[in-house]
């Protein structure tokens, strides 16, 4: 490992939602910039560098928002990786700072959906799924059938990925949404992309998350003792697909696993808390079933157990996950690294994951035709 | 750009959406074979995907049987996009391929894994210069019927 380590020193997000127009990306932005600076205690004048995150946000969005926060004249960069795009920003913050170009720095991921994006999210136009009729939701229905008919498992089980989500969501107050539902509602919301219905999707949804990155000078100039460090920042990207294999190989799952494994020396066993990419019920199944930390074709039944329920054995989301806290795009990778952040200083409230030491969070964003996926980034945090 | 108004011959033509991906007579799809491992791969690729070849990668016209691997009905997409469709992995046995393709031919809620599928060209909208494009999907195959 040849970069040095590498800690978060504060995060801020504001309550991911359907904002109203006149709250734009740029408000978002430096609302959660704002926020993350006070947290960390570090002054703009201090930040050496901005990251940003973003899909739809225009050219130079991260521009727009480092104007408004004190930080123009400053490097800033943005960083498009559909989902995924709010952690590849933090990889690229995490690898300048450990290798000692800088020793603070802000990460932003942000999203302003709601008034750009109707029924759903698709592959570029010229991607060649995108002219056959692939939606997000379709691909992952066909995951859900395919996973229910090889492994047997039932639409209850895939459905309570639904339910644990937005059971954890009512201790975050910033989740879109902060209300328990029933297996029942789940199973009876209106169809999306069958055998998915509206609560097994993520909400399009605005917000903004942010986290400072420091390096140990870093820390010591804000009087920070100790602070989560980021053990790991992996992404790959997919392979082009041959043959007619399982489709919930989750290939692109276990080589992003194993190589946040690798690089922070952390084997899959001792993550304690994973925030995970639930964009869909059935992709936290297969993908935490990719990483090597559930077992193949047993993840629906043990999320039906608990043993990914706050409480049980391996706590999945205990933020709400997507499907409760919302999925401004951009954003989504930032806010797991709050949360993370939030676990390991035991600052989660209600929705604490117990003695929390080391997590794990991922991302999987956008799909390229014939690919196993575009971008999946995997963060380990320890303590 | 400047506009003509006499219509050259093959302005109303009709051509693939994309090009080498179909050919229209015989309707067929379109990939690359690999002639060091056999591997077929659809789109067509100047590699293989399973060796990872980069030199004899042929063309290939693939099979017109499918089977479905797996499907979905979908019922929410985005404007211009009339639902409910059915989209389905179907997979092409004799050459190893899995391709990602609408399905017609049936009632959505009929369809079912492993059923029997064949290849159609189906128009994929209007090019700028007012040639008709052709692409592909996959009819159920009538009960009873063989290949």
């Amino acid at each position: 490992m040849i970069l040095d380590p590498v800690h978060v020193a504060g995060a801020g997000m504001i309550r991911f939602g359907k904002h109203p127009a006149e709250t734009t990306l740029e408000t978002m932005g430096a609302q959660a910039a704002t926020a993350a600076m006070r947290d960390a205690g570090v002054r703009a004048a201090d930040v050496e560098a901005l990251y940003v995150g973003h899909v739809f946000g225009g050219p130079v969005a991260g521009q727009r928002i480092g104007a408004r926060i004190g930080l123009a004249g400053k490097p800033v960069s943005n960083h498009e990786n559909y989902c995924s795009s709010g952690a590849t920003a933090l990889r690229e913050a995490w690898i300048a700072v450990g290798a000692g170009l800088y020793d603070l720095v802000l990460v932003v991921g942000v999203e302003k959906m709601t008034d750009r994006v109707k029924g759903g999210v698709q592959p570029d136009p010229n991607d060649l799924d995108a002219s056959i009729g692939f939606l997000f939701a379709a691909g992952h229905a066909l995951s859900a059938r395919r996973y229910m008919a090889d492994y047997g498992a039932t639409r209850e089980q895939i459905a309570a990925v639904a339910v644990k989500n937005h059971a954890h969501s009512v201790a975050n107050p910033y989740a879109q949404y902060q209300k328990p539902v029933s297996l029942g509602e789940v199973l009876g919301a209106r169809p999306i992309a069958e055998p998915l219905g509206l609560l097994d999707c993520s909400p399009i949804s605005d917000g903004a998350a942010a986290v400072v990155v420091a390096s140990r000078a870093g820390l010591r100039r804000l009087g920070i003792r100790s602070a989560p460090r980021v053990a790991a920042c992996a992404l790959v990207s997919g392979t082009v697909q041959a043959g007619l294999g399982d489709v919930n190989e989750e290939d692109i799952s276990r080589r992003a696993g194993a190589e946040a494994y690798r690089i922070a020396g952390v084997a899959a066993d001792e993550i304690d808390v994973v925030e995970m990419h639930d964009c869909f019920t059935i992709a936290e199944i297969v993908r935490l079933e990719g990483l090597g930390v559930l077992p193949r074709g047993e993840g629906a039944r043990l999320t039906e157990a608990g043993y990914t329920s706050l409480g049980g054995a391996l706590p999945v989301n205990p933020s709400g996950g997507l499907l409760s806290r919302g999925h401004p795009v951009g954003a989504t990778g930032a806010a797991q690294v709050c949360e993370l952040f939030w676990q390991l200083t035991g600052r989660a409230g209600g929705r604490q994951v117990e003695g929390a030491t080391t997590g794990l969070a991922y991302c999987k964003g956008g799909s390229v035709s014939g690919t196993d996926g575009a971008s999946v980034t995997t963060v380990i945090l320890t303590t | 750009m400047p506009t003509t108004t006499a219509e050259s011959p093959g302005t109303r033509a009709v051509r693939p959406f994309r090009d080498g991906l179909v050919a229209l007579d015989p309707p067929r799809l379109l990939g690359s074979r690999c002639a060091a491992c056999g591997t077929t791969a659809f789109p067509p690729r100047e590699f293989c995907p399973s060796c990872r070849a980069v030199e004899h990668i042929d063309k290939a016209e693939l099979a017109t049987a499918g089977r479905i691997h797996s499907f979905t009905i979908v019922r929410q997409a985005p404007p211009g996009m009339p639902v409910p469709y059915v989209l389905a992995w179907v997979d092409l046995p004799d050459d190893g391929v899995r391709l990602l393709t609408t399905v017609v031919g049936t009632q959505p809620e009929e369809v079912e894994l492993d059923q029997p599928v064949e290849l159609e060209l189906t128009p994929f909208g209007t090019a700028d210069d007012g040639a008709s494009l052709m692409g592909f999907r996959f009819r159920v195959t009538t009960r009873g019927e063989t290949r």
